[in-house]
């Protein structure tokens, strides 16, 4: 435990993640800040959708993943000997790139989360207000028990933030989840992350610059640690506002300039 | 890379250039109407000030484009909203050109206080500040943009020269007072003009390391006569 | 300004060759339509049509009082049967039900069957029945002068109901169909958990090693081998082996009439070993056809994988699964190789009561009667065929139903 565990909720240690014998991810160390959006940028294959579902393991759902290093979530490291990813995974909830509702009705799809981990309240004031907090309610009330996936793709992925938050996470990792998206629904997205970002810490991975520059407060920007590596590593880590208008590493500045490559 | 956005800008610096050139030229001719008080001379330039408004408008329409089409980040971002900025410093810098040749105009048939040698010298040292000014920008001369600033207290101690000398004609014949202030007025564009440079400098110097602050503002609190007279 | 073509003028060559392909495909349909309905006409056709009856005993020789037999009071019909009969016989059919007991109808029957006792002298297809009935009746006043001619459906109520007889005319399937129904219920139950398991087994949780790949290789090629291998196995394992079991006597439950275990467990117990790799080939398919998305999604909240695996694969892989459950028991229901191996028997009169019953089942019985010398019992087979093709679209209705259902939810 240490002083900045109220500060920041997630921090790595020299965190580096491997697919069997090859290093996807290469030591990084960044702090998260809390009740913050921060943001993760950089070019494709960089490994940034890797880092992301090391906060909350679900990278070992691919056979032969492993880490090394820490991740500490509020001072804790998820990768001790004790922890259950199941419960990791409760704590710390994802939204996917393409929308993913389950092919049940929409009510279900909030709720089940929710009952597999023994909800006791009332379970159509939590569907209710996970609905209102994804900014989805006016749009489903009437048509709860219609199908998750009649919704247009906005409202899908709506329904899956509100999915998430269904199981109250204290963060929620954002994996691209505006790219199948189109404009209108995108900026419905990014205001939601807004409001959301009161109650929740947020991390996203995009790679619309664009979208990183509006919508989080902090960015880390990553990129393959040299030319002839595939593996990738977190090279600035700072405030948005500073990667976007005056970045200490060449790198990023090729990068938000778009000159890399 | 990004090679349209490359040429838009390198384009939008020459545009910058030619601007600039424009009213070091103005600047230049004015002072030299004055100084032989061509009426005439002082009327046509008087109309080039028309075209250095159309060309500050055009790089802004530029920019605003560029910002819009290729949302730039970082360096870009910055070196357009330079440009948008050094192109209104520009522009001003026209206007006080224009102000010169106003007072050529008003003086009408009046002769010259007394024959201009200080003034013609802060224009010079104005234009050339200026003209290293935006070349040490289009190069991003981090170097050269902080050492023009230096030169304003040149064109700053030509101006109290000025005064002061202009001071002693109304002291000795107060009836001197209206052609002593249309000199005074002059001097006072030129000196406006050499601040103007040191905003270019501070830009230059933004657009290349991202930090923004004012140069030399401790040296500006005790220039005493320009801060005066300048209000 | 005209660019240069640099391509050659192919077009029409082009579409020629679609439509030869599209003809190909077409008449490769075509063909395939024509041999379905070739069978199934010609198993119509062997189903209905003219038989020439010989009775011992004319019934017209049996009215009473110039009352026809076919109208002859329950009565009548017993006082015939005890005059034509000897004593012992009578005896012994009142002691199986009492005639007070049994219907007119029944009591016909035994008329039919005890007395007059029709036997068939010659019978004709439903083809040759429509278009040549004068030259058959011709040919039948010519050559059985004796004989009455009758235009005959061999598939009836009456086939379906009554059991096994050594009489073509009397001969019914219920005892095949009750042992094919045994038979396969027993399967489904032993097959589709045990595949269903094993599939979830090898696609969620196996890791992807040498030995899981061995396995699941030997399970594609376990698809293959012939059914009567699964045959000798299940004669080895489940007759023989396990007799104890199959036979019922562990349970206390042995049928008089068993003493060893060629049983409808042994065979139910062989046809799930049979049918087991397609189901399990079937599931994994269906359940790798779950979008890797819905697991993450799960997981991601938190989910155990039995969680995942019990709320989400298993309903959007049921349908899948069920459809190869389908194929895999139409496959069962229509295997003969095997359960002669593991001794079905061939004619049994009495049905099956229990999984530790004697056995036959419709394919063995249409398979024993078309092997028959005389022809009436082919039209039996033939009817017996029209039988089992129904039971198999029942059940296959009744999954494909099933499956909707599950589909519909989503």
């Amino acid at each position: 435990m240490n002083a900045n565990n109220d500060q920041y909720v997630l921090q790595t240690r020299n965190l580096s993640v491997y697919y069997g014998d090859f290093k996807a991810v290469t030591d990084v160390n960044i702090n998260i800040p809390r009740n913050k959006i921060t943001a993760i940028i950089g070019p494709s294959g960089c490994g940034k959708s890797t880092l992301l579902r090391a906060f909350n393991r679900m990278n070992e759902l691919v056979p032969g993943s492993r880490v090394e290093g820490e991740v500490l979530f509020n001072g804790q490291n998820l990768y001790a000997k004790d922890v259950d990813p199941v419960e990791v995974r409760h704590r710390i909830g994802m939204v996917f790139q393409k929308p993913n509702p389950f092919p049940k009705s929409i009510y279900e799809n909030v709720a089940w989360g929710a009952r597999i981990h023994g909800y006791r309240g009332n379970m159509d004031e939590l569907v209710e207000r996970c609905l209102v907090q994804a900014a989805l309610w006016d749009e489903v009330k009437d048509i709860l028990h219609r199908s998750g996936l009649a919704l247009s793709g906005g409202q899908q992925q709506r329904l899956c933030i509100a999915r998430a938050i269904a199981v109250q996470p204290e963060v929620i990792l954002m994996d691209e989840p505006a790219s199948a998206l189109d404009p209108i629904a995108t900026l419905k997205i990014e205001e939601l992350m807004q409001e959301l970002k009161k109650s929740y810490t947020i991390v996203i991975v995009t790679h619309n610059m664009q979208q990183a520059a509006r919508v989080s407060d902090y960015t880390a920007m990553m990129m393959l640690v040299d030319e002839h590596s595939r593996s990738g590593t977190v090279i600035e880590f700072d405030e948005t506002h500073k990667i976007f208008t005056r970045p200490s590493d060449k790198r990023t500045e090729d990068y938000v300039t778009g000159r890399f490559g | 890379m990004r090679k349209s956005f490359e040429s838009d800008i390198q384009h939008l610096k020459d545009e910058l250039l030619v601007l600039g050139s424009m009213v070091e030229q103005m600047t230049l001719e004015a002072v030299d109407a004055l100084k032989k008080r061509d009426i005439d001379a002082a009327h046509r330039l008087y109309a080039m000030d028309a075209q250095i408004n159309a060309r500050r408008y055009a790089i802004e329409e530029q920019v605003m484009v560029l910002i819009a089409t290729q949302q730039p980040m970082a360096h870009d971002l910055r070196l357009l909203a330079s440009i948008l900025e050094i192109a209104g410093e520009l522009e001003r810098m026209g206007d006080y050109a224009k102000g010169i040749c106003t007072i050529n105009i008003r003086m009408g048939e009046e002769p010259l206080l007394k024959p201009l040698i200080d003034i013609p010298r802060m224009a010079q040292t104005g234009v050339s500040m200026l003209h290293r000014a935006l070349t040490a920008f289009v190069n991003e001369d981090v170097e050269v943009a902080r050492s023009i600033p230096q030169e304003d207290d040149i064109v700053d101690e030509l101006y109290n020269q000025v005064y002061r000398e202009l001071m002693t004609f109304v002291l000795r014949d107060p009836r001197n007072i209206e052609r002593a202030n249309w000199l005074l007025w002059v001097a006072h564009n030129l000196e406006r003009l050499a601040d103007r440079v040191t905003n270019i400098c501070e830009r230059t110097i933004f657009t290349a390391t991202g930090e923004l602050r004012e140069i030399k503002a401790s040296d500006d609190e005790q220039t005493s006569g320009s801060q005066r007279l300048s209000q | 300004m005209s660019r240069p073509n640099i391509f050659e003028d192919n077009l029409p060559t082009r579409q020629k060759t679609a439509s030869v392909w599209q003809l190909i495909f077409l008449s490769a349909t075509v063909v395939g339509i024509i041999f379905l309905s070739t069978l199934l006409i010609n198993i119509l056709n062997s189903s209905f049509g003219y038989v020439a009856l010989e009775a011992r005993v004319p019934p017209e020789t049996l009215a009473v009082n110039g009352v026809p037999l076919e109208e002859l009071p329950k009565e009548e019909l017993v006082r015939l049967l005890q005059e034509h009969l000897s004593s012992g016989a009578f005896n012994k059919l009142e002691n199986e039900k009492p005639f007070e007991k049994r219907s007119r109808s029944e009591v016909y029957d035994l008329v039919i069957s005890r007395i007059v006792k029709y036997k068939v002298v010659e019978s004709w297809n439903l083809f040759e029945s429509l278009f040549r009935a004068d030259e058959i009746r011709a040919r039948v006043a010519e050559e059985f002068p004796e004989a009455e001619l009758r235009f005959m459906s061999w598939l009836t109520v009456d086939t379906i109901r009554r059991p096994q007889s050594s009489e073509a005319l009397l001969a019914g399937m219920r005892t095949a169909i009750l042992g094919s129904l045994w038979t396969i219920v027993i399967t489904i139950i032993v097959a589709f958990p045990l595949g269903v398991s094993a599939a979830i087994y090898l696609e969620e949780y196996a890791q992807d090693n040498w030995i899981n790949r061995l396995i699941r290789t030997n399970i594609n090629n376990l698809a293959g081998v012939p059914s009567i291998i699964y045959g000798m196995l299940g004669l080895a394992i489940f007759v023989r082996s396990l007799e104890k079991l199959t036979s019922g006597a562990v349970f206390g439950l042995v049928d008089p009439t068993t003493a060893n275990g060629r049983t409808i467990l042994s065979a139910a117990l062989t046809l799930a070993l049979l049918i087991l790799p397609l189901i399990i080939i079937n599931a994994q398919e269906a359940i790798r056809a779950v979008p890797q998305s819905l697991r993450r999604a799960s997981l991601g909240l938190g989910a155990t994988k039995w969680q995942t695996v019990w709320w989400h694969v298993l309903p959007n892989a049921l349908p899948g699964i069920l459809t190869g459950t389908i194929l895999a028991v139409s496959r069962a229901i229509g295997e003969t190789a095997p359960l002669v191996v593991v001794g079905a028997s061939t004619a049994i009169t009495f049905d099956p009561t229990s999984p530790f019953s004697k056995f036959t089942t419709l394919p063995i019985q249409i398979y024993q009667w078309t092997a028959r010398p005389q022809g009436e019992w082919r039209h039996l087979a033939a009817a017996a065929i029209i039988v089992l093709l129904t039971l198999l679209l029942t059940l296959n209705a009744t999954a494909i139903l099933l499956r909707n259902r599950f589909t519909k939810r989503f």
